[in-house]
């Protein structure tokens, strides 16, 4: 017997679910995202970057640094990430520049680190750091006082500003520092923002204040020593210290001196840079001007300047001065068109371009004018195209990179990479789309996923008064698929070939068939809403975006504003009847300050509005504004057969959505089971309090919730998180233990998990938010001052993480743990509380028992979360995506508290405990994420199928990963290594043998009965 | 018009002057080796102090450089996608310009300190690489005979082949005597399968004292078998 359970343990323990090498890929996908360009300053913007091979080819990238703290390459022919590279959350990507096959990077406040990666498979060739990120400035924005330049000369060395008055220059094989300048007032008067190198001086131009506004101040230095040469004050008065001014040199013609081009008082003014800064100030003559626009040509020799009525003009930087080459006809200030974007590019030959695109509200198209000013014997010639841009599916374009090809003398064609206000990255070769990339994806916010209608049979046919021919032909077309029909039946029952659990559930190529579920319920519709007014519908076989709405902004469209999505509910699924629907409530912050909360309700299959199912499906999607201020909190709630939407506003009054009578009176009738625990309070002192909903609604006909209790925690504890127990089913009310009595789970409905924290230390409670009891409270080390704790709760188990670095505890070892508390009614084994229907007010609610247990985690994670299946009956595994971009499952086995520390007893042994281990077991085969690279997770969703086993999981974050999983197996289908084949030839080679051997047996039997007696 | 440069954080700035003096620069080295030739296998990693503060990136060349590693005892591991690393137990002190490098084992106490201690720079080897999937479980001829239950079945099997011909030579006295301890054992079987547990039970007791009927009962088999045999012959 003993034996016997021993080998149940290990069978169990070994065979757990993993993934099959042939599965990959079809059972799970994985989109990886760059993220959205970062498009503001010109040092983190895209641009097209050409590497040279070896053999003379040359291929493009295109670069950019992007607000998911990445810096990424696209290839441009097709759209597929060449390489990125991923930058820590607490060290920003600030400015990046290529030369050749190496592109530079800084990153971290002020600049604290450079590194130098291939620009071709972007690999880090050298990381130096310069300070430590703490002592890196803080300037607003975040690249001011952080500039990059390459030595030109020489071997491309690197020279990099930091902390706006540190010049340093590193060896670009080594990343050792050759040599350091340090501005003598470390930047308390002159804050250095702008480098310059030529090939004996290095330039760094920076603004003092003065009075009203900024001064300009330039510094040389020897670009060979370090040597400081001299610095002067140029007498100058810049109003944007940001744009206004920045340096022009022109590497056609090195002999040409840089200069420094500012805009002052409407009058475009140019310093020649020398290096004894002898020089004096110069003006443009001609015209009045707005502003000036450095379009990354700097280094060639170009820039646009904005007249006053809004018209681009083109200036170069030549042989015989800074001269006005170019004006871009019909670009000043119109109601027909919008502002233009200008942006710079180059041809293989390394001449400069610019392109002008603006958006024509009269064709609905976008225009681009390109400008190659070398062309035509110098004199300048301008092509141009328009861009059928859907406007409705990716807003507005934000920023336009460039590229050009001169195969003729008056041939240009142009690549324009376009970054659009969705977050959309689109590639269009002349009026062509190439290709397009949903980067708005690495920014959702909310998502949830929603079950799929079952696959509709057409049976329809024309009634009952058919005449018999037309009855006879349709019968007939209708029977003239019964032999495929049948040679698939017999196919089907010899091979096995039945919907399996480990395919693929996405739609054939060709299918036009609405959206339907599978056999097994693994598809479904993933519905995420992005910061950038957006909504999406994803395939959650294959990631394929279905549908998309860009949100409008109802009346803050006119002063614009944006929308930030709080939470998403799913109000109405499949099992309902009917279409599903979902609610999603979101706060709109117009430009004016305003606060609204507004509600988006769609129809998660088609994206369509259900509150107005006539508006055009390619029009913005409009909102419902419920309440005229912020939402305090959010929730769904179900009222018989319908969920509603409850809001609080900041008065603490209730909205319903839907607000119809029936609702309300659904609503007055559950009021007394209704519990709300809110954080009040000022921020930093955030207290939790109770509340409960006024029977009577108040004489602005809402209900308002009124205080009941106020959970006193010490005063520099702040609220950082409140987590509820999720509304799941249970299969089971208690666990039977190996000496047949049974420990029954503490299933309070009203049970939450609150992580609140100081500066010195982190707590963890576990309340009854009807009541506000504390059942368990536990103290936590902070770590830097900040609470970093993952939680997840889930049936009657709490889970949470942290990190313990503390040297003088018992154990002294530094690491990340994980602690798993199982909360049991009563006091002990076979004390039944009925915790799960109690009354609140009952004394026994909070009669617990916990049992707990601490584990070693291998490595830090970002999230953590519980699976979920249909009934609960499937043991719940644990998700977690770690620091090294994997999604890992831990097995709820290794995670019981109630493991042993000594050799399991029998009784243990057959409810399958183990020993206790401190440390979980870091199996790979529990990635569920395998080889993917899943960077940047922030949440992970997950679902039940309609197959209790499996679990649905969906990662988002910055990249987006679905897989499933089966906790305790597929144990309810039959296993994908079952041999049909096998059965089916044992059980005719047996039949076989009968057949042959009856009549011998029988031939046999007969002879016997003549002969034997 | 709104940037405010002269937000210059006095606190930092002191900070940047006068930190350099403790702390060290933790140099090491990723040894390439057949687990993981190069950084394309490898990928972007890093090698991290702790809980990730202090960290720097693998290179390509294999070589990393911690910054600013101020004094203190350190767990030291490197957080790569496709790769399994020891970790290192390092301490930084005040006082010396060289820190000292242990071996240790995760989940253990980091004190008392292992006794090996392991030369500075740093040299990390990837020990091995991670293999995510299980292989398929597919029809085997060969593994299906390997298996113990299966090999105990043809062993079975062998016998009852054989059996005829073992009795057959056997020794006429000792056959009697085999057969008669089969016969109890067959009529406890037929009797069990037919439900009547006492009779079974009185059968196999009563076989003791009544030797009589027993070979009577067995004898059909014995002579079937010979009998079938002569026939043939």
């Amino acid at each position: 017997m003993r034996l016997l359970s021993v080998l149940i343990t290990i069978c169990c323990l070994t065979q757990s679910w993993a993934l099959h090498s042939s599965e990959a890929g079809i059972v799970d996908w994985h989109k990886p995202l760059v993220g959205v360009p970062l498009y503001s300053t010109l040092s983190t913007a895209p641009a097209f970057h050409r590497i040279s091979e070896a053999d003379g080819r040359t291929h493009s990238v295109v670069l950019t640094a992007t607000a998911s703290n990445v810096l990424a390459a696209l290839d441009p022919v097709d759209g597929t990430i060449a390489w990125r590279h991923i930058f820590e959350a607490n060290e920003h990507v600030i400015a990046y520049k290529q030369h050749g096959n190496v592109v530079a990077t800084v990153s971290g406040s002020g600049g604290a680190t450079l590194r130098l990666l291939d620009a071709t498979t972007g690999h880090l060739l050298v990381e130096r750091c310069f300070h430590k990120l703490e002592a890196g400035r803080l300037f607003e924005p975040e690249t001011l006082g952080t500039a990059l330049a390459f030595d030109n000369e020489e071997n491309g060395d690197t020279y990099v500003l930091s902390n706006a008055h540190i010049l340093r220059r590193t060896n670009a094989k080594t990343g050792e520092v050759v040599w350091g300048w340090s501005a003598p007032d470390q930047a308390s008067l002159v804050a250095y923002s702008r480098l310059i190198a030529t090939s004996s001086t290095v330039y760094v131009v920076g603004l003092a204040k003065s009075f009203t506004s900024y001064t300009l101040h330039v510094s040389a230095v020897s670009a060979k020593t370090g040597e400081f040469i001299t610095s002067i004050d140029v007498p100058s008065s810049i109003t944007n210290g940001l744009t206004d001014f920045f340096v022009l040199a022109s590497n056609k013609h090195p002999q040409v001196k840089p200069r420094i081009m500012w805009l002052e008082g409407g009058a475009i003014k140019s310093f020649p840079l020398t290096p004894e800064l002898k020089e004096t100030p110069m003006m443009i003559k001609g015209a009045e001007y707005h502003k000036i626009v450095d379009v990354g040509l700097s280094e060639h020799g170009q820039f646009v300047a904005i007249k006053e009525d809004g018209a681009g003009r083109v200036i170069r930087l030549g042989e015989d001065g800074v001269k006005v080459i170019w004006e871009f006809a019909e670009s000043a200030t119109s109601k027909q068109y919008t502002e233009s974007i200008y942006s710079g590019g180059l041809d293989k030959d390394g001449w400069p371009y610019i392109a002008r695109v603006y958006w024509s509200h009269i064709s609905k198209k976008a225009s681009a004018h390109i400008l190659a000013a070398h062309l035509a014997d110098g004199k300048g010639l301008v092509t141009g195209f328009t861009l059928p841009f859907q406007t409705s599916d990716h807003g507005v374009i934000t920023h336009v990179a460039v590229d050009i090809a001169n195969p003729e003398e008056f041939k240009v064609l142009a690549r324009l990479f376009l970054t659009t206000s969705t977050g959309a990255v689109q590639l269009w070769q002349q009026n062509e789309l190439q290709w397009s990339r949903e980067e708005g994806l690495a920014e959702i916010k909310v998502a949830e996923l929603v079950e799929l209608p079952e696959k509709q049979v057409v049976t329809a046919h024309a009634g009952e008064d058919e005449p018999v021919g037309e009855r006879l032909v349709r019968q007939l077309s209708d029977a003239r698929d019964f032999p495929q029909y049948a040679l698939n039946f017999a196919r089907r029952f010899v091979t096995g070939s039945y919907a399996s659990v480990s395919s693929s559930v996405a739609p054939s190529a060709n299918a036009s068939e609405p959206l339907a579920r599978d056999e097994f319920g693994f598809r479904k519709v993933i519905i995420a809403v992005t910061a950038r007014s957006k909504i999406y519908g994803i395939d959650s076989a294959n990631g394929e975006v279905l549908w998309s709405r860009v949100f409008g902004l109802g009346w803050a469209a006119e002063v614009g504003g944006h929308i930030i999505p709080v939470k998403i509910f799913v109000t109405r699924t499949v099992n309902d009847g009917g279409a599903p629907e979902v609610v999603l409530v979101t706060q709109r912050k117009a430009s004016n300050s305003l606060v609204d909360t507004v509600i988006f309700h769609v129809n998660p299959l088609t994206g369509e509005d259900v509150r107005d199912p006539t508006s055009p499906r390619d029009g913005l999607l409009q909102g419902l504004d419920v309440i005229a201020g912020p939402l305090v909190e959010t929730y769904m709630l179900q009222l018989g057969p319908s969920n509603v939407v409850v809001l609080l506003d900041e008065f603490v009054q209730v909205h319903l959505y839907p607000n119809t009578d029936e609702i309300r009176d659904a609503f007055v009738k559950a009021l007394p089971s209704i519990y709300l625990p809110l954080r009040t309070g000022p921020p930093k002192h955030r207290q939790l309090t109770g509340h409960q909903i006024s029977p009577k609604p108040e004489f602005t006909g809402k209900h308002v919730a009124q205080p009941t209790w106020t959970l006193s925690l010490p005063p520099s504890e702040d609220i950082l998180a409140i987590i509820p127990r999720p509304r799941e089913p249970i299969a089971s009310l208690g666990k039977v233990l190996g000496n047949r009595t049974t420990l029954y789970k503490y299933l309070n409905p009203h049970l939450s998990a609150v992580v609140a924290g100081s500066s010195v230390s982190c707590s963890l409670y576990l309340i009854d938010s009807a009541k506000g009891t504390v059942l368990y409270h536990v103290v936590l080390p902070s770590t830097d001052g900040a609470c970093d704790i993952k939680v997840v709760l889930a049936e009657n188990w709490l889970v949470y993480q942290y990190y313990d670095g503390d040297m003088g505890g018992v154990d002294q070892a530094k690491g990340y743990r994980i602690v798993s508390v199982e909360l049991y009614e009563g006091s002990g084994v076979d004390d039944k509380t009925r915790s799960s229907d109690l009354s609140s007010l009952s004394n026994k609610s909070t009669a617990i028992t916990t049992f707990e247990e601490t584990f070693v985690l291998p490595r830090a994670i970002s999230t953590i979360v519980s699976t979920a299946t249909t009934h609960g009956i499937t043991m719940k595994d644990i998700i977690v995506a770690s620091e090294n971009h994997q999604i890992q499952s831990f097995p709820r086995r290794f995670l019981d508290p109630r493991r042993p520390k000594r050799k399991p007893t029998n009784e243990e042994l057959e409810e399958w405990l183990i020993q206790y281990d401190p440390i979980l077991p870091d199996d790979p085969k529990r990635v569920l994420s395998h080889t993917y690279q899943v960077v940047g997770t922030k949440h992970i969703v997950t679902s039940p199928a309609l197959l209790e086993s499996t679990s649905l999981v969906f990662a988002y974050g910055q990249d987006l990963f679905f897989t499933r999983v089966a906790p305790s197996n597929t144990f309810d289908v039959l296993s994908e290594d079952f041999n049909k084949a096998q059965l089916v030839l044992t059980i005719a080679g047996l039949a076989l043998a009968i057949v042959i051997a009856k009549p011998i047996v029988r031939r046999k039997r007969l002879r016997e009965k003549w002969y034997d007696q | 018009m709104r940037i405010p440069l002269g937000l210059l954080a006095l606190a930092s700035l002191l900070l940047s002057c006068c930190y350099p003096v403790l702390a060290l620069d933790l140099k090491g080295r990723i040894r390439w080796n057949e687990v993981c030739p190069g950084i394309g296998d490898l990928g972007q990693a890093k090698v991290v102090l702790d809980n990730g503060k202090l960290r720097g990136g693998v290179t390509r060349d294999g070589s990393f450089v911690i910054p600013d590693v101020p004094a203190g005892t350190y767990v030291l591991s490197v957080a790569a996608h496709d790769h399994v690393f020891d970790q290192l137990r390092v301490d930084v002190f005040e006082t010396e310009t060289l820190p000292e490098v242990r071996p240790y084992i995760p989940g253990t106490p980091l004190s008392p300190a292992a006794v090996v201690t392991l030369p500075y720079p740093i040299v990390l080897a990837p020990r091995q690489r991670n293999d995510y999937f299980v292989p398929r479980q597919s029809f085997n001829l060969l593994a299906m005979f390997q298996n113990p239950m299966m090999l105990l079945m043809l062993g079975m099997g062998g016998l009852v082949v054989a059996m005829p011909y073992l009795m057959k030579n056997m020794d006429p006295a000792m056959l009697q005597d085999f057969q008669k301890r089969q016969a109890r054992i067959g009529s406890l079987q037929s009797s069990l399968q037919s439900g009547d547990l006492s009779g079974g039970l009185s059968a196999l007791m009563d076989t003791g004292e009544e030797e009589k009927p027993a070979p009577k009962q067995t004898t059909p088999a014995g002579i079937k078998h010979r009998s079938g045999k002569g026939k043939k012959r």
